[in-house]
């Protein structure tokens, strides 16, 4: 720990950002749940196997079960439809499995920058609201969506306010919240977006926002 | 937790094999993609059984085969069981120690519950805090305190880290002498006027979809 924090200023001369997001560390998700249920199926069917095998060695005859899944895998061709069906389940499961060993997990968390002994993590919904606080006192947004995804904040808006005002402001909202990886910010008019179809549907947003510009600027600031 | 991962990744990799290498066989890829697996590769062949009459008794007969398949199977039943106790085993701890300097022969212990507690009100009266809860956690090489804190609207997290390492984390180490203490938090923030934007924007939606 010691060694770590004494190393980390040389590397850090040449690249503070690098140096900060090297320190933080992501948290991983301990995947009890996934974990819980492949020990449980795997221990029925061990268990199930186990008491059988056995049985048969004690001179009792094999359970159905196991009878019929032998003669099912001893005659059925690896072309049959079922025995594709089932290899397919299994190469997903498999898949599915492998992701969550290696995927850290914990996306609804954002990894904040560490101060002292204390790590923290927001919720990315809990940034959303924040963003959405802090937009309700600007002038001149009728609506705002804003998506939080865990590298950028996608914020469209309906309204004469201006864009970068905008984003100015929601900017500095969001370097107040301190991530350890800095979120990027793209704010954008609903409007300005969809202009091809919204100027033949809706005459009159187009033109309220276009004109609302200008003014906008000065209602925002 | 590692074995976790290590361990779903391995039956994962299993299935994941075992499903290829029948998919492979099934849709004769390796004749369609002019791929010669060498000849001790198996199920190469569309026409071939899942467990050809050979593979069946290839061991059958030999005398250590079923003891090894009864005691393998006994060692996975054993771990499985292992591994499930160990997801269901509370994370929680009942109490830490505490260091007593200069005092030979004593061994003091704090209850995770004091501390807890303790923790919880010292947070619970930090700015523009809603809720908050700590839970004292085992953790690689040293204990740990796991907060989950809510913010009033508005509320600054960063400041809240700040306050929070500055105020009760710091008194928890301090009063009970430890060297470290590490802490993590899980902040959320709520919001100041929920539901109603959002509502108004599928209607707008719901309108325009229906000019159009």
């Amino acid at each position: 720990m010691s060694a770590e924090a004494g190393a980390a200023p040389d590397g850090g001369a040449a690249a503070p950002g690098t140096e900060e997001l090297g320190k933080v560390r992501r948290p991983r998700a301990p995947r009890t749940a996934a974990a819980a249920l492949v020990a449980t199926v795997v221990l029925v069917v061990a268990g199930a196997l186990l008491y059988d095998v056995i049985e048969v060695r004690a001179g009792r005859p094999a359970r159905r079960w196991r009878a019929q899944i032998a003669d099912e895998l001893a005659t059925r061709h690896l072309d049959d439809l079922w025995v594709l069906v089932g290899a397919g389940a299994a190469t997903l499961l498999g898949g599915w499995l492998l992701w969550l060993a290696i995927a850290p997990g914990l996306r609804r968390w954002l990894v904040l920058r560490p101060y002292g002994g204390t790590t923290a993590a927001v919720d990315r919904a809990g940034i959303g609201h924040l963003l959405r606080d802090r937009a309700a006192g600007l002038a001149g947004i009728d609506h705002l969506r804003i998506r939080v995804g865990r590298r950028r904040v996608r914020v469209a808006l309906v309204g004469p306010a201006d864009p970068a005002s905008v984003q100015r402001q929601l900017r500095e909202e969001l370097d107040r919240v301190g991530a350890a990886r800095p979120l990027r910010l793209d704010v954008r008019t609903a409007g300005g977006r969809r202009a091809g179809r919204g100027a033949r549907t809706e005459p009159a947003d187009g033109t309220e926002s276009g004109t609302g510009t200008e003014s906008g600027t000065g209602v925002a600031e | 937790m590692v074995v976790n991962r290590v361990l779903l990744g391995v039956v994962g990799v299993l299935l994941l094999g075992a499903g290829v290498l029948v998919l492979a066989g099934g849709l004769d890829l390796y004749r369609r993609l002019g791929a010669h697996p060498p000849h001790w590769w198996p199920l190469t062949s569309p026409d071939q059984p899942v467990v050809s009459a050979r593979s069946r008794g290839r061991w059958v007969d030999s005398a250590w085969w079923w003891p090894t398949v009864i005691g393998g199977l006994a060692v996975l039943v054993v771990g499985m069981a292992w591994w499930l106790v160990a997801q269901l085993r509370r994370t929680g701890l009942s109490s830490i120690a505490v260091p007593t300097p200069g005092v030979s022969g004593l061994r003091l212990r704090v209850s995770a519950r004091a501390l807890e507690e303790a923790m919880e009100t010292g947070t619970a009266v930090l700015p523009e805090v809603e809720r908050a809860g700590v839970r004292l956690v085992r953790a690689p090489g040293h204990p740990r305190l796991r907060g989950a804190v809510r913010l009033t609207p508005g509320g600054d997290p960063a400041a809240l880290v700040e306050h929070f390492e500055d105020g009760p984390r710091t008194d928890a180490c301090r009063s009970l002498g430890l060297p470290e203490l590490p802490a993590d938090l899980r902040i959320r923030v709520l919001q100041a006027a929920p539901a109603e934007p959002r509502r108004r924007w599928r209607r707008r939606r719901r309108r325009q979809s229906r000019v159009l």
